[in-house]
């Protein structure tokens, strides 16, 4: 029980880590950022080879990784969604697209096979019966620590406070004197950055691989369907609800249908509830 | 808009040239190897016609195509392979089995559109990826898939008529279908749904129709398309590069115009293979990810939108 | 052997060139023989078959070409793991250039999915990484239809079975383990081990099964599967892991899972998985097919590694098994067609190719064999026939043919060798250090 109660804490500081900067972005815009878990990706190979090839710092390299998911944020909001301004649609499958395209690139780069990240904070301690590593216990941190931070920039700040504008009513808030395109323009770079962060600690887990874009992606629609349009606090409480939800699969029931039942709970939810457990809340 | 002679005069000559290219196979101008490519294009094509006509029109953007398609494909594969049902009675029931699925797609649609009902079309596929694998794996062969499922052609140039068959014909119907006011009626749709429904026609039905028309071409898509290939694997069909094919496809060429996606169906397909030889690896989907989302964000309404641009400008410049 | 993610560091300048050197042999003499490859071109299962066979073809060539002094020319067709890209790059190489012989790096689902297409072309064809017995049992069942198709790796059946002797005469016998749980993973390939496992497993071996657990491939997150091996009370894991296997090695160290695990681990086959792992791979056992990572070298297959790493600079840095496989398995067809009169007749190319056979010999002793068992011929421990599959050994002292596998073990210093059968040992089977 206290195993599951660990565990489940654990993967759930992971999965808020994952989700946040893709609710973010749906947030503030209504749209979805299908290229989200290959910025993920590319935090993930940034610190690769920053710090496991060429040797620097593990806190320099996250900074790099972040740097590098950051302007992809910023690219993708350029290139992209400014482009094809209005049509959601659009957006979604140009940014599915930019995903594949990314994915060739990182095959290119750095090949097929996988890698694995060795851990950002080594070590492990067992806890009846659950082993702990400190590296995971760092994500998990990492996931509060942002979440919160992110929690507090939004109420506290007036660039945060314009965001939170932006997401209520878009129109409202440009009247009162905010630029949507600037508020947009630091929400695509902070995601995006925090998007390299969760990579690199999601990476630092499982492992690198070219295909590795699509499980966080999964995870972040997830968090976003099952909460509703995306609140700071309701990520953080879907998180948990979809971390327990596999920890206890994987340990009561059996561990092979661990992805059925979050695809049964996102269909479930999209059917009877389309507006989200916790519905329309401001970010 | 009406249906013209000269639409169905470039119809005619569409399936009169198409039926008459492997002719040229013998004189040699074109190799059989390009037949092939045809085939899968032809394929491409069906299912981006499919989606075209589910998604296209109404704004109900499936993400989770293979979906359908996979029910078809499994349900002829299983039937035939596990049960020796024949082909002619296999091949139906899969068609019907995937309407069904269809049903079941138009469900969530119900209650939801726009972004969430295409998340929703993807869980569903992922969902079926998973089933697969896990329950029955001694009929559905599990993640191996299924291997020497009866073939209906043998070589090139069989595959080929009996491919482009299919894709013309459908798409001959479909795009008649399209015309007639039910067309017009989808498109309002996906431009405005309340205002359709304001309008009193029954949006439902209406909605339920294209989903029903998309399973129909899904289903016969997909079960053709396994007994052309001979075997199925879970992990090439309810993957997301195959959904992001597909759409592609159907953008590409010009999505709501039926004749887009066959253009779009051809000219990515002909592009993966003419890059093959030059550039065998991976450098092939980095180029042909590029084209594509450079043409896509080039003109959102694809080729046949550049087309009618182009023609249009050379009309404006021939007659001042 | 099932999916592994092998990988290389691909250079567009590289890649450009060997595409206009394809192009350039392609256009130019008429009387050549023409030989397709086909696999993942960047995977490092892929590029060890593709590149034994560079290798083979430039020796042959060397030495004045084949049947009557004709060149041969490669021609290669990427598959990127995919069944659909498989069936479309065998179409491409059948029908637009027209191959002569197919030499295949293909993982086994997409072996099974262009299959259907070479019984239709009937195009003498060698794979050298499938193992899938299922094809084995198509042999069988139609010999003509499968006259063309040739597998030179020991398939499944072969490698469990002799793997279940290394639980009964090491894990048993030496460490004292009396019970395993199995960890499998959620694919037909893991399911079908588990099952020849587990039905030979108490009886030959006498080794109580306590657990099966089964998971899914896309696990994030491995501890709660750990756990749950560990309150199984078991006295080691037996792993089942073809896809993502790094992912389950690499949180076993992490982890620091306080029990022994071996098993089948595809990613700790090929020298870069030390690299790959970054170093967090240490006392991880697999099931290794033969010339594996670890194994001491022959003569001959030695000095093929030596020029093999003279003439590739980038991954794998040695080739695995199946690059040797190639090597070996494209002389040997080319050898059958210099007797069959060509490719052209794919039944006497056939019978041509079963009567091939070739000994490699280490300090006077067999130290390998490529040859095939023939049609009818019963190997006498599992007790069938494996017709047109590489000949192996399932008995010591291994003199009719080398072992299908041997159990490699990668140390916590990051070195590798081989631990059983004892024939072939270089190092002892040790439990890692922080298991007591």
């Amino acid at each position: 029980m206290l195993q599951i109660l660990i565990q489940g804490l654990l993967l759930s500081g992971l999965y808020a880590l994952i989700a946040v900067g893709f609710t973010m972005i749906f947030s503030i815009g209504r749209v979805l950022n299908l290229s989200y878990g290959s910025s993920l990706m590319v935090g993930g190979y940034t610190y690769f080879y920053f710090s496991q090839t060429l040797g620097i710092p593990k806190l320099a390299g996250l900074a790099v990784a972040a740097v590098a998911g950051c302007l992809m944020g910023l690219l993708v909001f350029r290139l992209i969604v400014k482009t094809l301004e209005g049509s959601h649609v659009a957006i979604e499958i140009s940014t599915l697209i930019l995903a594949v395209v990314v994915q060739a690139a990182i095959v290119l780069l750095f090949g097929d096979s996988s890698k694995i990240l060795l851990p950002i904070i080594p070590g492990v301690v067992w806890v009846s019966g659950a082993a702990v590593t400190y590296n995971i216990l760092a994500a998990m941190l990492a996931g509060w620590a942002v979440l919160a931070g992110l929690h507090f920039y939004v109420r506290a700040t007036h660039t945060g406070r314009a965001m939170s504008a932006v997401s209520m009513d878009l129109k409202g808030a440009a009247i009162s004197g905010i630029e949507p395109d600037r508020i947009n323009m630091i929400t695509w770079g902070l995601s995006g950055a925090l998007g390299a962060v969760a990579g690199v600690f999601f990476a630092s887990y499982t492992q690198l691989s070219p295909s590795m874009w699509v499980a966080p992606l999964i995870i972040s629609v997830a968090v976003v369907i099952v909460g509703g349009i995306g609140s700071i606090v309701g990520t953080l409480i879907v998180a948990h609800i979809i971390g327990f939800m596999e920890v206890i699969v994987t340990a009561w029931i059996a561990p092979e249908l661990r992805g059925v039942f979050t695809m049964l709970l996102i269909i479930c939810v999209l059917i009877l509830r389309p507006q989200g457990l916790f519905g329309r809340a401001e970010l | 808009m009406a249906v013209r002679g000269r639409h169905l005069a470039l119809w005619g000559l569409f399936m009169a040239g198409g039926l008459l290219l492997p002719l040229l196979v013998d004189t040699g101008i074109i190799g059989r190897g390009t037949l092939r490519t045809i085939i899968m294009a032809n394929f491409l094509a069906i299912f981006a016609m499919s989606w075209d006509v589910l998604s296209g029109r109404t704004g109900y953007i499936s993400f989770g195509h293979p979906f359908l398609i996979g029910i078809g494909a499994y349900t002829t594969a299983i039937l035939t392979r596990r049960f020796d049902v024949a082909v002619e009675y296999s091949i139906p029931i899969a068609v019907l089995v995937t309407m069904i699925g269809g049903a079941v797609l138009f469900i969530p649609a119900l209650r939801i559109r726009g972004s969430y009902f295409a998340l929703v079309t993807l869980a569903f596929m992922e969902l079926v990826y998973q089933l697969v694998q896990v329950i029955r794996p001694d009929l559905t062969g599990g993640t191996r898939g299924m291997s020497g499922i009866v073939t209906l052609t043998k070589g090139a140039v069989q595959g080929y008529y009996l491919s482009f068959t299919l894709m013309a014909l459908l798409g001959f119907f479909l795009w008649l279908l399209m015309k007639t006011r039910l067309g017009t009626a989808l498109s309002a749709i996906g431009m405005n749904e309340d205002s359709v429904a304001g309008s009193g026609l029954n949006t439902t039905r209406l909605k339920l129709v294209a989903f029903m028309l998309g399973a129909f071409a899904a289903g016969l898509g997909g079960a053709f398309y396994v007994h052309y290939l001979g075997s199925i694997a879970p992990r090439a069909l309810f993957d997301i590069n195959f959904v992001f094919t597909i759409i592609v496809a159907a953008l590409i060429g010009g999505a709501a115009t039926i004749t887009g996606p066959i253009f779009g169906a051809f000219f990515l397909t002909f592009l993966l293979e003419y890059l093959r030889p030059v550039l065998p690896g991976a450098e092939r989907y980095l180029i042909y990810g590029g084209i594509a989302l450079l043409v896509y964000m080039y003109q959102p309404g694809g080729l046949h939108k550049i087309l009618e641009v182009g023609l249009e400008r050379l009309r404006k410049r021939a007659n001042p | 052997m099932p999916d592994i993610k092998g990988g290389y560091n691909m250079n567009i300048t590289r890649a450009f060139l060997s595409a206009a050197v394809a192009v350039a042999l392609g256009s130019g003499a008429h009387a050549e023989v023409k030989v397709g490859f086909i696999g993942s071109l960047s995977s490092d299962t892929g590029l060890s078959t593709l590149r034994g066979a560079e290798m083979a073809i430039e020796e042959l060539n060397a030495a004045g070409g084949v049947l009557g002094g004709q060149k041969i020319t490669l021609v290669t067709a990427d598959t990127g793991e995919d069944v659909t890209e498989g069936i479309k790059a065998y179409e491409y190489l059948a029908e637009t250039e027209e191959v002569d012989f197919v030499i295949s790096g293909s993982i086994d689902d997409v072996s099974l999915g262009w299959l259907p297409r070479m019984q239709e072309y009937r195009i003498p064809t060698l794979d050298t990484w499938t193992s899938y017995i299922g094809i084995i049992d198509m042999v069988v069942e139609d010999p003509e239809g499968m006259a063309p198709y040739f597998m030179n790796i020991a398939s499944d059946e072969a490698l469990a079975t002799l793997y279940i002797n290394f639980g009964a005469d090491v894990l048993k016998a030496k460490m004292g383990f009396e019970s395993v749980v199995i960890l499998a993973e959620d694919t037909a390939f893991g399911g079908a081990i588990t099952g020849l496992v587990t039905d030979a497993l108490a009886p030959v071996a006498g080794i109580a099964v306590n657990d099966i657990i089964t998971y899914d491939i896309n696990t994030v997150d491995f501890a709660p599967i750990f756990a749950k091996a560990k309150a199984s009370g078991a006295d080691f894991i037996y792993l089942v892991s073809s896809v993502n296997s790094q992912v389950v090695s690499s949180q076993y160290v992490k982890l620091q899972v306080p029990m022994v695990m071996t098993g089948i681990n595809v990613a700790a086959l090929g020298i870069e998985y030390w690299e790959d792992t970054g170093g967090a791979g240490g006392g991880i056992s697999t099931l290794s097919p033969v010339p594996s990572v670890g194994f001491p070298l022959d003569p001959v297959s030695a000095d093929f590694v030596e020029r093999y790493q003279g003439k590739y600079s980038t991954r794998p840095k040695v080739p695995h098994f199946n690059g040797f496989n190639a090597y070996h398995g494209l002389k040997q067809a080319m050898a059958a067609a210099e007797e069959a009169g060509g490719f052209d007749d794919a039944s006497a190319w056939s019978r041509a190719m079963l009567g091939q056979d070739m000994i490699l010999e280490k300090d006077g002793k067999l130290w390998l064999r490529y040859g095939f068992w023939q049609h009818g011929e019963v190997e006498p421990v599992t007790g069938r026939t494996y017709p047109q599959n590489a000949r192996f050994d399932l008995e010591p002292p291994f003199d009719t043919a080398q072992p299908s596998m041997v159990v490699i073990q990668w140390q916590e210093d990051g070195s590798v060798g081989v631990v059983y059968p004892p024939e072939y040992a270089n190092m002892e089977f040790t439990v890692p250090s922080w298991v007591r």
